[in-house]
């Protein structure tokens, strides 16, 4: 309770600041000279699926609907995820009676990187039980399993709050429900309605969250509760979940089908 | 942004007068003031807002609303509380009313009417909205079936177009009945309109966005339904309102084809094709109608012959010679139906026509016909179609019965099948259907449906009405013929004759819906019942029978198709007699008591008839 007053008090304390300051350190960053060293702009014909090159897919259901008692079937139907032929990647959950497909995309083995600014471009679904998410996850989860690989949430959204995203970490001893978290709401809009920039800039000190290039939350390597271990390689997810554990149940009401329209995705280093 | 282009264009426009009228006249600028109506969003916080006005809707409880400041969401001043009432209540048979204003208000620059509500027990209130304002009610919105419980809840309905609300006076409006009979109570509160940036995903339908693809030919008239609106509310789920078609802009795309009113009624004129769709603000709306036009199709060259009986023999239900009785539709649209019905003109009489007919419902709920005076049922048909056998027209006759509602147990009904010689191709046919022979409709005081069927896909119908044949002898011309067996030798119930039992009632109360009366023929008393379902007799006393013989009856009915009579022992033991009718004529009858067993004779004490049509009896006695 005690804690929770603290944290108040500077949310009121940085609102005081936000809204007095211009140039407020919080919320903009030094001008950084990133170069860009890959990028998925989705220019490909209609109904074409993700380039080979660049993306891989999760299929199936996974263990325990990957972990959370998700309720999609992740395919590489075209009808699940395809360009749409004018510039976007379009990742679309389909309801069939009670039961849902959708897709995850992936770079794994294919690409990685540590640290940069990583954004995409994208409109998400909506809707009761839809739970869209941009997100990475450490190379050597292979080796090592999650959490101790690290997971760093760029984007993810409960289709019931279309106006509010999450940016998050999860890592050893701070995952799942206790992952290092903060919420981001349009207070007169919505993640759906049109495309919004998600981002993260990442360094060996610390991993910043933006909405549209705004700041919202700070993450340093001295506020992880256990291990540091963003700094290695991770590599890019791109999903429409359907229920699950951090989301709900789709009711009768959610409307279907429902898309993530993903404008780019851009991957910077900063050069010295 | 839209607002600010449309603010300046208002300006623009304002210029413009202003400076044509400076240079052309001398009027008063002071007179050249825009109408400006407020823009005051508040319907109802704290209390009415600024020029709030209420009134109750005809049939229900005046008094359902009043303010509460007792219940009130987030401890404001005060809530509107509406009190539902009971069935039968007299008072009303619902609550229902709108709020409004005398000066309209501007409502462009919101997007939402949003309000808090609960309820005194979950419920699903009928009907709320906007934009009633007692008269055109043109941009009307409304909810059907709002789901209500006991906690407050945030409402929100989307104004589809909020550029058409300059002027509006409909501020809310409500109906609600009883939930499963019974009333309750439910609370609205901080009813205003809002601006939303939460809303989303804007989407306009007709036909509820079902393609609509028609064959139609020239003069009919389709109307669009199907008109609503949705919204992605900030929860994630969609609000889907009626809405009025003055929301859209309806459109044909080739207007020679079938054109389009601003309400959306569609009329053909000439053969081709035409798409009909429309746009609300500027966005198409799902469910288009594709429309091909044969041009003149086959029809009767010349009207149904006019009807010639007298209006006051007849309940008409379609015809242009009788003044008709309300029917609540011509088609029910009922499931697996594929019947589409409309209404043209031959040398200006009015004939229904109906296409791809495999059955039609017509329903006359609302005021259900009384056709137990009336004889016969008669209808015109014309069809272009081979009528060669077995191919049937079929008329089926529904009575809700006396609970005037479907279902219950006590409704009946009947079909008859008509064919060749009777059905034929290219002429109009005139059934007269004697209401007699739907044997199963045991009633006819709740007549409530008619279903046309059968093969003929294209059916013209006109004149559809009941009548009453007054060359049929409604009651006996001549009294019952007289007894002549010894009073010693009998134990009379119902004679002139004889002394009958004292004490006996005549007319029970057995929940009976026959009407029974007596009436004298030639000065002879005799015993009617109208419109028979069943009738008792109560004896004055207990009648020891097993020193008689016979039953004796003389009964009359010029309309019944079935009539038993019982006699009845306390148990009761009762056994039937079927009796033959109708009759020519009195018939007279003496049936042997031996076939009601296993009624016991020593111990008689009451007596019943059942069936159906008006009946007549005299001389109901028990000889030796």
């Amino acid at each position: 309770m005690k804690y929770k007053q603290i944290k108040l008090l500077i949310t009121a304390l940085c609102a005081v600041l936000i809204y007095g300051c211009t140039a407020d350190e919080f919320q903009k960053t030094e001008k950084r000279n990133w170069q860009l060293v890959w990028s998925d702009e989705f220019e490909a014909a209609a109904g074409t699926l993700p380039d080979a090159s660049r993306w891989t897919f999760d299929l199936g259901t996974g263990q325990d609907g990957w972990g959370n008692q998700e309720l999609q079937n992740y395919t590489n139907n075209p009808a699940n995820v395809s360009h749409d032929g004018t510039g976007n990647l379009v990742i679309t959950a389909i309801r069939s009676g009670n039961s849902f497909s959708s897709a995850r995309i992936k770079t794994q083995g294919l690409f990685s990187q540590k640290y940069g600014r990583i954004e995409a471009s994208l409109k998400t679904p909506y809707g009761p039980g839809l739970w869209p998410a941009f997100w990475l996850l450490g190379d050597n989860i292979e080796s090592v399993g999650w959490p101790q690989c690290g997971e760093i949430d760029i984007m993810e959204l409960r289709g019931q709050e279309p106006n509010s995203i999450a940016g998050s970490l999860h890592g050893p001893g701070y995952s799942a429900g206790n992952a290092i978290t903060k919420k981001y709401t349009l207070p007169n809009g919505r993640f759906d309605a049109a495309f919004h920039l998600f981002a993260v800039e990442w360094d060996a000190e610390k991993i910043d969250f933006f909405v549209d290039d705004f700041l919202y939350q700070r993450i340093n390597k001295t506020d992880v509760p256990g291990q540091w271990v963003y700094d290695q390689p991770f590599f890019i997810i791109f999903n429409v979940a359907v229920g699950g554990n951090y989301v709900g149940f789709p009711t009768s009401g959610t409307p279907f089908p429902q898309r993530m329209t993903i404008d780019y995705i851009r991957v910077y280093k900063e050069s010295q | 942004m839209i607002k600010r282009i449309f603010a300046t264009t208002r300006l623009i426009l304002f210029s413009l007068g202003v400076i044509m009228l400076s240079t052309h006249c001398e009027r008063d600028l002071a007179d050249l003031q825009p109408v400006e109506f407020p823009n005051n969003p508040d319907v109802f916080r704290d209390g009415f807002s600024a020029g709030l006005q209420y009134a109750a809707f005809g049939g229900s409880v005046p008094t359902a609303f009043d303010v509460d400041r007792n219940v009130t969401y987030n401890n404001s001043a005060a809530s509107m509380r509406f009190e539902v009432p009971d069935v039968n209540d007299p008072r009303g048979a619902y609550a229902g009313g709108a709020f409004f204003t005398d000066v309209g208000r501007n409502l462009t620059g919101y997007n939402a009417l949003t309000f808090w509500a609960k309820a005194s027990q979950p419920a699903e209130i009928d009907i709320l909205g906007f934009g009633n304002d007692f008269g055109q009610s043109k941009y009307l919105v409304s909810v059907s079936g709002l789901k209500v419980n006991t906690n407050w809840t945030k409402y929100i309905l989307p104004i589809p177009d909020p550029s058409l609300l300059t002027a509006e006076r409909g501020m809310f409006f409500y109906s609600e009945g009883p939930e499963n009979g019974r009333g309750y109570t439910f609370w609205i509160d901080e009813v205003k309109f809002e601006y939303l940036g939460t809303l989303a995903h804007p989407a306009a339908s007709l036909f509820d966005g079902q393609n609509q693809n028609i064959s139609a030919e020239n003069e009919e008239v389709i109307n669009i339904t199907g008109m609503n609106f949705s919204i992605n509310l900030p929860t994630g789920v969609n609000q889907k309102v009626n809405i009025s078609p003055y929301y859209f802009r309806f459109v044909s795309s080739n207007p020679a084809v079938a054109s389009v009113s601003e309400t959306g009624v569609i009329r053909v004129l000439s053969a081709g094709s035409t798409t009909i769709s429309a746009t609300l603000g500027g966005n198409p709306a799902a469910g288009v109608v594709n429309l091909t036009s044969i041009g003149q199709g086959i029809r009767p060259p010349a009207p149904a012959p006019a009807p010639t009986r007298p209006a006051q023999d007849v309940i008409s239900m379609f015809s242009n010679v009788y003044t008709n009785v309300p029917v609540d539709t011509w088609n029910t649209r009922w499931q697996f139906s594929t019947a589409e019905e409309s209404f043209i003109k031959i040398q200006n009489d009015d004939v229904i026509r109906y296409r791809n007919l495999n059955f039609v419902g017509i329903e006359f709920v609302s005021s259900k016909i009384n056709a137990s005076e009336m004889t016969h049922f008669h209808l015109n048909i014309w069809t272009p179609d081979p009528t060669d056998p077995p191919r049937s027209f079929k008329v089926l006759l529904v009575d809700f019965g006396a609970d005037g509602a479907f279902g219950g147990g006590d409704d009946s009904s009947h079909e008859l099948s008509f064919t060749r010689p009777i059905l034929t191709t290219g002429n109009w046919i005139s059934l007269n259907i004697p209401l007699s022979s739907f044997t199963g409709l045991t009633s006819r005081r709740n007549l409530a449906q008619l279903v046309l069927s059968g093969d003929l896909r294209n059916v013209f119908v006109d004149n559809v009405y009941f009548y009453k044949d007054t060359s049929i002898p409604t009651s006996p011309a001549t009294a019952a013929p007289n007894p002549s067996v010894p009073p010693a030798n009998v134990i009379s119930v119902f004679s002139d004759a004889y002394t009958n039992i004292p004490g006996t009632n005549l007319n029970p109360n057995w929940g009976q819906a026959t009407v029974v009366s007596q009436v004298a023929i030639q000065g002879n008393n005799t015993l009617k019942y109208t419109g028979l379902n069943y009738q008792g007799i109560q004896f004055g006393s207990n009648q020891n029978l097993t020193g008689m013989g016979f039953l004796h009856l003389d009964f009359w009915t010029a309309n019944s198709t079935l009539l038993n009579v019982y006699i009845i022992s306390p148990g009761p033991v009762e056994t039937a007699f079927k009796l033959t009718v109708p009759t020519s004529g009195w018939s007279s009858i003496d049936i042997p008591l031996s076939a009601f067993a296993p009624v016991n004779l020593s111990n008689v004490f009451q007596m019943k008839f059942d069936g159906n049509g008006d009946i007549f009896l005299d001389n109901i006695y028990f000889r030796k």
